[in-house]
């Protein structure tokens, strides 16, 4: 009895010590990890409305630039111009992509686009993460949906090339483009009014 | 219905944690000499992976979240694992003895192996429900077998036709082949799309 | 030598055993999930070295130190405890510090509890030595995982995505072998590590069974 006793107390008095010693490492890092995620989603926006800042200042020129509207649910960052970004979420071909769309001030066109998390081929379909290939969408229009075309054919403004190798991805992104500017949209345009 | 289905089979073959997630390698390198012995451990492993599953996941939102205690979870999931399998140990000693005899020697190994902690830390992560947990570690053991019980399969036969370079021997050439199956499991990519 | 002189003889053995003879992943196979799994890039197999590296010298210290009284019948869940709540430490350390490279690695960092190395180490070792040689054991074997994931990494990277920590090193047109990126690659430079390795140390091949 005295053994098992002993077994007991011991193993509890360890977990208690690491967890104490965990919790402290937990106090520390909690606010950074935050922080962190924050200004992640502060990143994004400013790329994607094209707003350039100094790393250093970040959040207060997000502050100073941009004010954060909800919708019934859905957060739209807009700037004093009436260019809206929104957030966007999605299934890729390999796993969820996310990122954030900017649409001008008439309601329609692309501003700019940027991917902050995507699981596809590296090499391959995670090159729809590049700036060079995001940068395609810009000037684009959206309410026909955009549709991807084999590499070096898209002529309308509602076209993009597609990346050779990479179609599935590349579809999977339009995909998402599409569904969430329709859900979105609407709500771009009440704040554009 | 249709989510649950696409969760299976991205699990078995399109995300197989094996060949894809790269999961679960240990005993793949010292257990797939063998089919008789790649099948035992590919049963166990799927019993296993399936109850903790389904352990952790009540622990972890009926107790951990609501108390604000997750920051501990990897060493609650971790102890809850080894019970589990204790757990199942005994059991199978006592009511099947027949199941014991044939698959007990495994059970202390899966302990350790990387798939059993791998499944509970993706369905927290990916914030999977109850049901979906379930789905999702029943097709990520099932793949997981399937991965060993093939390379094992092939390795039986190159042992018996091939002249592996010594070097290579053992688990040089478990590697190679598991290698060649990954690739071949990359065509699998596409069939289903995942969130 | 004057490493040798430096550790002493005992130290020395331990090391050089930890270093190559006895090197974890080579000869004992201890550790092979991460090393596949993280090693696509160098700076994720950087990091996990060091993770690696930091559980095994804290799981050290604490078995080591405690080696006489922790009792028997619970030591594994005690290995088990210490283990995952440093390896807890290393997780929020990355993701507030380095938090790219947490999301590249993420899972895979939680999954060092399950790492038979650091286990295979603390039941083997740390239960039984004192603790400057638990120590140094501890970080041998912690250089030898790193220089195997890292070495396979630098050809993953290399081949895979044409760049060495982020900077690009192929030449304009190459094409990236996109295998070496994904799980196949890993597969087969490990294979092919391995090769070399054993033979290289005249390892025996196991006993067909």
């Amino acid at each position: 009895m005295n053994g098992r006793i002993r077994m007991i107390a011991f193993v509890l008095i360890l977990a208690s010590i690491l967890t104490g010693a965990l919790t402290s490492v937990e106090a520390w890092t909690k606010p950074i990890i935050a922080r962190n995620e924050a200004l992640k989603i502060k990143r994004n926006v400013m790329a994607a409305l094209e707003l350039d800042y100094e790393d250093a200042a970040l959040e207060k020129t997000f502050a100073d630039t941009v004010s954060v509207v909800e919708k019934e649910g859905r957060t739209f960052y807009v700037t004093d111009d009436k260019t809206v970004a929104f957030p966007i979420n999605g299934s890729g071909l390999w796993g969820p992509i996310s990122g954030v769309l900017a649409v001008e001030p008439d309601g329609v066109t692309v501003k700019g686009i940027t991917i902050v998390h995507q699981e596809e081929t590296p090499g391959l379909g995670s090159r729809i993460a590049e700036q060079a290939y995001l940068d395609k969408f810009r000037a684009k229009r959206l309410h026909q949906g955009i549709r991807i075309t084999e590499e070096g054919k898209a002529s309308g403004d509602n076209e993009v090339d597609g990346i050779t190798g990479a179609t599935l991805s590349c579809q999977a992104f339009a995909r998402i483009l599409n569904s969430e500017a329709s859900a979105n949209l609407p709500g771009v345009k009440e704040i554009q009014q | 219905m249709l989510k649950l289905v696409t969760i299976l089979v991205a699990a078995v073959l399109t995300h197989n944690i094996a060949l894809t997630y790269l999961l679960g390698m240990c005993p793949f390198i010292s257990l797939s000499q063998r089919l008789k012995t790649a099948s035992g451990m590919g049963v166990a492993v799927i019993l296993v992976v399936v109850l903790t599953a389904a352990i952790n996941w009540p622990i972890y939102h009926l107790i951990l979240l609501p108390t604000n205690s997750e920051l501990i979870y990897y060493i609650v999931f971790i102890l809850v694992i080894a019970g589990s399998v204790q757990l199942l140990e005994m059991v199978m000693e006592r009511f099947f003895p027949v199941l014991q005899a044939h698959f007990g020697i495994f059970l202390p190994l899966i302990t350790v192996n990387c798939t059993v902690l791998a499944v509970s830390l993706f369905m927290v992560l990916r914030t999977y429900s109850f049901v979906t947990t379930l789905v999702f570690s029943l097709g990520s053991a099932l793949g997981w077998t399937l991965a060993i019980v093939i390379v094992a399969a092939i390795n039986e036969k190159l042992r018996l036709v091939g002249d592996v370079p010594k070097g290579l021997r053992g688990p040089g050439i478990v590697m190679i082949t598991a290698g060649i199956i990954a690739l071949a499991f990359l065509g699998f990519g596409g069939m289903v799309n995942i969130q | 030598m004057t490493l040798r002189k430096l550790l002493g003889k005992e130290g020395y053995k331990t090391f050089m055993k930890g270093v190559w003879k006895d090197h974890p992943i080579g000869s004992m196979c201890l550790g092979i999930c991460s090393a596949l799994a993280v090693s696509n890039t160098v700076a994720n197999a950087v990091a996990m070295g060091v993770g690696v590296t930091f559980v095994l010298l804290a799981t050290a210290v604490i078995v080591s130190s405690l080696r006489k009284l922790i009792p028997l019948r619970v030591r594994i869940i005690v290995y088990m405890i210490t283990i995952s709540a440093f390896v807890i430490v290393v997780d929020k350390v990355l993701k507030a510090f380095f938090p790219d490279i947490s999301e590249a690695v993420g899972p895979y960092v939680g999954l060092i509890i399950t790492n038979c190395i650091i286990m295979g180490r603390a039941e083997a070792f740390y239960s039984q030595n004192t603790l400057p040689l638990s120590l140094l054991d501890a970080v041998a074997n912690g250089i030898s995982y790193s220089y195997t994931l890292i070495s396979i990494a630098i050809v993953r990277e290399i081949l895979g995505f044409g760049t060495l920590l982020g900077f690009k090193v192929t030449p304009e047109g190459w094409e990236n072998w996109v295998v070496m990126s994904l799980a196949p690659g890993a597969f087969f430079l490990l294979g092919i590590f391995l090769w070399v390795t054993r033979t290289l140390a005249g390892v025996e091949p196991p006993r067909e069974g």
